[in-house]
């Protein structure tokens, strides 16, 4: 989260992706940063070591609301 | 009868007991004989009744004394099973507290909740952060314990406990099982105990050491690689049981690790099956660091458990890369053996008038 709000901050488009474990601690850090509205997309947790055919699944699955987010939609 | 400590007022008084040496070094509650009452009736248990002598000062632990030290860590009525339960542990001849509070080992009893009383008498924490800051059950009742050790048990540092540095464990130390989200079987019924039971399991622990492994389902060996640095862990050739060898020690698994054995097929008892496997170790190993430890070994290979079951598996913690393992003393008469209590949740009274007390 703290990534893409200073990407962001630099002018260019950012989107954050957080999984669902870590989605409370994405809102406290776009709260704290003064950037509550950040896009972002959840993830399912956990995503590391759940194989390479698991993790292009989720990739795949997500990339329109990436997308959407980067466009602000 | 107990002697009552008079004070001008509750600023005072903390002062008073710092000065007699009576808290951890962190302000306490001031255990005010209504504050005490409350706890006491909370128990169902007359304030007199002893429930054991505590070393190594070898004071009496009545109700009443647990009830004070309770107060002054903050303990709400709630938490009172979970605090008799681990008193009553550790006043278990099999715990050898006396021994444990002298040694010069960084020890302290780890308490480990299981059944319906987590939620009940706490909630007592088993996620994120469970042995850490912030969950005032775990906190409170880690302490209350502590607290008994230092006033009823004697202990002080330098004195009487001789930790070499001691352990942040020390304070408090006290977490539960994530029964819900566990793969396994919940750690007490393994233990002989019925679901519905309220357990409260205690060993004397070093602190948390941190198991970093980053799973990949691609890989086959996964599950073994997994289980070869618990093992590290749990006994590498710096820690007591790969040395003293014969004690207890914990796994706290992480979901992301549990995960992983659980769909290899692996129950608790496969998984501490193959840890004390992958604890066996060659006799010369421990010569090299060791050679008058290893004296006693008349064999080429050695042991560092006795048997799969002094290892206490559970699933507690944020889901990651970390799990963590509690390497132990391994010393006293019965080598720092884990103790499981039953927690007696139905004694326990509803106190009248509690918050307006509190208040």
């Amino acid at each position: 989260m703290r990534d893409g709000i200073n990407t962001a901050r630099l002018g260019i488009p950012a989107v954050s992706l957080v999984t669902e474990d870590f989605w409370p601690q994405g809102n406290f850090v776009a709260q704290a940063l003064g950037m509550p509205a950040f896009p972002r997309v959840q993830l399912p947790h956990p995503l590391a070591g759940t194989g390479s055919a698991h993790l292009r699944s989720v990739a795949e699955s997500m990339v329109a609301a990436i997308i959407g987010g980067l466009k602000n939609d | 009868m107990t002697e009552l400590m008079q004070a001008m007022d509750e600023s005072a008084a903390l002062e008073m007991l710092h000065e007699a040496g009576c808290t951890d070094g962190l302000p306490v509650v001031i255990p005010t004989p209504e504050r005490v009452e409350a706890l006491v009736l909370a128990t169902g248990l007359d304030a007199d009744l002893q429930l054991g002598t505590m070393g190594p000062g070898n004071g009496a632990a009545t109700v009443g004394k647990v009830a004070t030290a309770a107060v002054m860590a903050g303990c709400l009525p709630d938490h009172m099973p979970i605090v008799m339960g681990a008193v009553n542990a550790v006043l278990d001849p099999l715990f050898d507290l006396a021994e444990m509070q002298s040694t010069t080992h960084c020890t302290a009893p780890l308490i480990l909740v299981n059944g319906p009383g987590r939620h009940s008498c706490g909630p007592v924490a088993s996620g994120f952060g469970a042995l850490g800051p912030g969950h005032r059950a775990n906190a409170s009742i880690g302490r209350a314990l502590r607290l008994c050790m230092i006033n009823i048990g004697g202990a002080r540092p330098g004195e009487s406990d001789m930790a070499l540095l001691g352990h942040p464990g020390k304070f408090t130390y006290c977490l539960a099982e994530d029964e819900e989200h566990s793969p396994f079987a919940p750690m007490h019924t393994e233990l002989g105990f019925a679901p519905d039971d309220t357990v409260v399991t205690v060993i004397g622990a070093e602190a948390p050491h941190s198991v970093m492994y980053n799973g990949d389902a691609d890989d086959p060996e996964d599950v073994n690689k997994l289980l070869e640095v618990l093992a590290i862990g749990l006994a590498n050739m710096a820690t007591n049981n790969a040395v003293l060898t014969g004690g207890g020690a914990v796994v706290v698994l992480n979901p992301e690790h549990a995960k992983i054995l659980h769909d290899n097929g692996l129950d608790r008892q496969a998984i501490i099956t193959r840890l004390w496997q992958l604890t066996h170790y060659p006799t010369e190993q421990l010569s090299y660091f060791s050679a008058n430890f290893a004296a006693r070994i008349k064999s080429d290979t050695y042991q560092c458990f006795t048997k799969p079951e002094d290892i206490l598996l559970l699933m507690a913690g944020g889901s990651g890369l970390y799990s963590m393992v509690m390497p132990s003393w391994c010393a006293g008469a019965n080598r720092n053996q884990y103790v499981s209590k039953k927690a007696d949740v139905e004694q326990f009274c509803e106190v009248p008038g509690l918050v307006a007390l509190l208040d």
